[in-house]
């Protein structure tokens, strides 16, 4: 490849055409906040660890009343028991991984690390996304193999006045079901959006690293 | 004590700029990404300095931070469709000696190597900062095998867009 030779050649004898800088230039940079890439995973997942726990806290109280009649509190508490412990396992894996993350790794362990920390969140979002759908799926499976003590229930609350009660209860499964499956979808669209194009160019170039050593 | 550390570190870097300035200029398209993404591998290089132990040189213990930084860390502020060289990235030379004919070559040469992929970028700038193969792989985090192997598929694939 004598092209390639020719530049290596040159490549090495033109130092004099960088620009020049400093000291007093390099200095200031020193003080200047980074913004690379894993200060930005760090703040989405960190957001993300936030936005799952918050929201399993903001559940109001009318509906912890409306799980009590129901008699689902008990299971609910344990199900809330259960999501703290895997939140703290997730907590601990996310810092675990990012720790290992070192600028000075070979290019390949690095993006590994990476990969993995992010990993731990993704799978955080999943199990959050899974533990949704298995809720939703499984107290509507109760409400409706209950439907007596929900009629009732729904008639006490007053708000859907004189429709008739079989209505209602349909109308209650259908909408949930709609807002469950739309909150959702709309999770899963944000998550691939935001991901895709933070980490589009790393994957690529992993991918790329991982097929040399085929 | 930290500020013997910056001493030490900016006095460094200055004398070794060089290489930050070369890969800025192979992964960046303009002068403000350039200076963007230099002032980003230094921030890295600094965060990363107290753990250089100089048992490797310090031109050595940079090529790999400013590397992982460049294809790695960095994101881009903007977007930029173009890979259209700035002003001074053209591969010119200055120097009489040359004909035009070479100088045309290289500057195509330089043009096909800045179309490669961001892994086969940083291969092949460290085959022209004439780094042996060990030293290669181990920045990659590839075997020394498999670096020839890449390097020589790299090399046809530049010689299938200089003579399509």
């Amino acid at each position: 490849m004598d092209q390639l030779e020719a530049l290596k050649k040159e490549w090495q004898s033109r130092e004099q055409e960088f620009p020049k800088l400093s000291y007093n230039d390099i200095y200031p940079m020193l003080l200047k906040k980074s913004s690379s890439i894993v200060k930005w995973i760090v703040i989405i997942s960190l957001c993300e660890i936030l936005f799952w726990t918050l929201l399993s806290l903001l559940i109001p109280e009318s509906s912890n009343e409306f799980y009590e009649e129901l008699g689902l509190k008990s299971v609910l508490k344990w199900v809330n028991i259960f999501n703290y412990a895997v939140v703290a396992f997730f907590i601990y894996l996310f810092y675990r991984n990012y720790k290992k993350i070192q600028v000075t790794n070979s290019i390949k362990i690095l993006m590994e690390n990476i990969l993995r920390t992010r990993r731990a969140v993704h799978y955080f979002v999943y199990y959050n996304i899974g533990m949704a759908a298995a809720l939703l799926a499984g107290t509507n499976l109760y409400y409706y193999s209950n439907q007596d003590k929900l009629i009732d229930l729904l008639k006490s609350q007053d708000i859907y006045g004189a429709i008739p009660a079989e209505t209602v209860v349909n109308k209650f499964f259908i909408y949930n079901l709609i807002a469950g499956v739309m909150i959702i979808g709309f999770l899963m669209l944000f998550y691939f959006l935001l991901y895709g194009l933070l980490l589009r160019r790393l994957k690529r170039n992993y991918k790329e690293l991982k097929k040399i050593e085929v | 004590m930290t500020k013997e550390l910056e001493h030490s570190f900016v006095s460094q870097l200055e004398q070794n700029q060089n290489i930050v300035h070369k890969i800025c200029r192979l992964y960046t398209n303009d002068s403000d990404e350039h200076n963007d993404l230099f002032q980003e591998i230094t921030i890295q290089l600094w965060r990363a300095y107290p753990k250089f132990r100089g048992d490797s040189k310090f031109s050595t213990w940079m090529y790999r931070v400013a590397l992982n930084t460049a294809i790695t860390l960095y994101r881009k502020s903007k977007r930029k469709v173009q890979t259209q060289d700035f002003e001074g990235v053209s591969f010119k030379i200055s120097s009489e000696e040359y004909d035009s004919t070479i100088e045309d070559q290289l500057k195509l040469m330089y043009d096909a190597v800045k179309t490669l992929g961001d892994i086969d970028k940083a291969l092949v700038f460290l085959y022209l900062e004439n780094k042996n193969y060990k030293e290669i792989s181990s920045t990659l985090g590839i075997t020394e095998v498999n670096a020839r192997v890449k390097m020589n598929r790299i090399k046809e694939k530049l010689r299938t867009v200089l003579n399509p």
